[in-house]
């Protein structure tokens, strides 16, 4: 009985590790813009754009430092994506959300998820973003279904999203670049 | 003097003063190239600091330090794990529900019956956490229950083996149904759990035991070993009085468990999980003394749609129990009293949130739930079916939330039994979660 049951288990432990879900910022960057170069930015919100990304994204912007990745390939921005930490509950998530050059989302990924994994969004649900841009649609039980039993994942997820939709069209394009 | 010696000292007194003015601009080159080094270092560092703190403040787990990395820090590979921690710590949540019900004054017969009304500050409840760092953690909920009884509904130690896969030990929520696993007042929308879901899968349903938990693409699992039920606590109205809740639990019978849900689109899932062990814990003999098994298996499939506003879910179990004649004749219930060999019931629920489409954080939810429960479903020979326990419900409420972590329900509930006794039903909640 306890061999059947280790083997049912290793079974659904390989299947499971197949599909893969949370990884590096790193492996993600190049996995949405592959062959591409990504320059690591640190910037600085003023107290306006904190402001006016708020306003626009209509969720709080807590922090003015934001870490953002513009990714070029030979010599052209074919995205920018940002980092984005909030809290679940009482833990922190982190996404990476992946933007075209038009500031359409391409792909949200999980970089860190600290809470329970049960509590955690599938690959298809965080799909649900790909294609947005910043509307009033973007928001749980709208245009993003909710995920059963996970309600402030989901809700934190949507304003994450939201919220890096608006810092990027506060900051408007990077300097020099060419979209 | 001659006019020589005057020329040759005005061409002293002006090399004298060129020289000290390219010095003096020299200097000041040299020093606003200094300042200009300075900033440079300045920003760099700034720069250096925000990655830093953005990459701590991310939770990201940051790569092994290598042995030469501990070397430098005097340290062997082992000692050096604490710089390896991400985020470690507690974290400290709840929810809590209070309950008001209130029976009417008669009978589906028309019988007048005195049921009362009754609040209860059903449920308090802390979670407790740890992180150790990011392969292990500690979970835990410590509930007091009707104001006045302390219980663990849950700790294990979990190890993230793979976010595929995890591997968790301690007191565990048996993964079946909708409402088990996931029970805060805020994801039901009915002032109650639904009947099934307590008295069926007895909810809170948590056993000691270990497995394994994992998900990925659509597909997520749970599948674990725990110490059985214990059928001395079976009776007529199901399953409930057979929960050990890890106290001193009998583990002579060890069950399994597993859960599967497939995700077909987000919003939606299907699943279905299986129970099964004996429940008889070595406790029960026949007439002629020989130790006899209670084999009790459970079986439910679920499932649950949120589109835009729209919620829709629905369950169905069925359970059997081997032997569910002898067990009666060891406990002493005869004719109705009588645990059923099968007990089955399910349910259909449709609710709507009114403030879906709009930007409002708040929600009002109608809805309505029929449900189905019959705890003797199957008699063992020698029992009698109790008509009473055939009951239907039909649930009309709503569910407002002004913020997602408090929620107010009320809803009216017809029900209905073969025997004409059901008696209707008013219910009132409040509930939090944090």
């Amino acid at each position: 009985m306890l061999g059947r049951i280790f083997r049912a288990g290793c079974v659904l432990a390989a299947a499971a590790t197949a599909l893969g879900a949370q990884i590096s910022r790193e492996e993600a960057l190049a996995r949405v813009y592959p062959a591409a170069r990504f320059e690591a930015e640190r910037v600085f919100l003023t107290e306006a754009q904190q402001s006016a990304a708020a306003r626009i994204a209509n969720v709080s912007v807590p922090s003015r430092l934001i870490a953002r990745y513009v990714a070029t390939r030979d010599g052209e921005v074919v995205g920018r994506a940002y980092i984005d930490t909030h809290v679940v509950r009482t833990k922190n998530e982190s996404l990476l959300v992946c933007l075209d050059p038009d500031g359409r989302v391409r792909r949200v990924e999980v970089t860190a998820f600290l809470e329970p994994p049960e509590y955690m969004g599938s690959g298809l649900w965080y799909a649900q973003y790909e294609g947005r841009l910043l509307d009033d649609d973007l928001a749980i039980d709208r245009a993003i279904r909710p995920i059963a039993g996970a309600t402030l994942t989901g809700r934190a997820t949507a304003a994450a999203v939201r919220r890096v939709l608006a810092i990027d069209a506060v900051l408007g394009d990077p300097p020099g670049a060419e979209p | 003097m001659s006019q020589l010696t005057i020329f040759a000292g005005m061409v002293w007194v002006v090399c004298v003063a060129g020289s000290a003015a390219a010095a003096a601009t020299q200097a000041e080159q040299e020093e606003e190239q200094e300042e200009v080094e300075t900033l440079e270092q300045l920003g760099d560092r700034i720069d250096v600091l925000a990655e830093e703190l953005e990459r701590m403040r991310s939770g990201e787990p940051e790569a092994p330090m290598t042995p030469e990395e501990a070397r430098e820090r005097g340290l062997g590979r082992s000692a050096a794990s604490v710089y390896e921690r991400t985020d470690a710590g507690v974290s400290i949540a709840g929810y809590g529900e209070m309950l008001y019900q209130n029976g009417a004054g008669t009978d589906q017969s028309g019988a007048p019956v005195s049921t009362g009304a009754r609040l209860d500050f059903l449920r308090a409840v802390l979670y407790f956490g740890y992180r150790f760092n990011d392969k292990f953690l500690f979970n835990s909920e410590i509930e007091i229950e009707h104001a006045n009884e302390v219980g663990v509904e849950f700790a294990y130690i979990e190890y993230l083996a793979h976010p595929a896969a995890s591997f968790r030990g301690g007191m565990l929520l048996v993964p079946m149904g909708l409402t088990n696993e996931f029970h805060e007042p805020t994801v039901f929308l009915s002032a109650a759990r639904p009947e099934t879901e307590q008295r069926l899968l007895p909810s809170t349903w948590r056993e000691n035991g270990a497995g394994i938990v994992g998900s990925g693409g659509r597909v997520s699992y749970r599948a674990y070993v725990v110490n059985g039920l214990d059928a001395s606590g079976f009776d007529a109205s199901g399953l409930r009085g057979g929960r050990q809740k890890g106290s001193a639990a009998e583990a002579s019978d060890p069950a399994f468990v597993a859960r599967v849900d497939v995700e077909a689109t987000p919003g939606v899932f299907v699943g279905g999980s299986i129970y099964h062990g004996d429940s008889s814990q070595g406790q029960f003999t026949d007439s002629l003394g020989d130790p006899f098994s209670v084999g009790t298996t459970i079986g439910e499939v679920h499932g649950q749609a949120a589109i835009r506003g729209l919620d829709v879910r629905g369950l169905w179990a069925r359970t059997s129990l081997a032997n569910a004649g002898l067990l009666n004749q060891a406990l002493g219930l005869a004719g109705a009293d009588g645990v059923g060999s099968a007990i089955e019931g399910g349910y259909i629920q449709v609710g709507y949130d009114v403030l879906s489409q709009t930007m409002r954080e708040m929600s009002v939810t109608p809805f309505y739930r029929f449900e189905m429960l019959d705890t003797q479903a199957g008699v063992a020979p020698g029992s009698t079916k109790d008509p009473a326990r055939d009951r239907t419900f039909h649930t009309f409420g709503a569910s407002f939330a002004p913020i997602p972590n408090v929620v107010v329900k009320a809803d009216y509930q017809w029900i209905r039994n073969e025997a004409a006794t059901g008696v209707d039903q008013f219910n009132f909640a409040l509930g939090y979660n944090f």
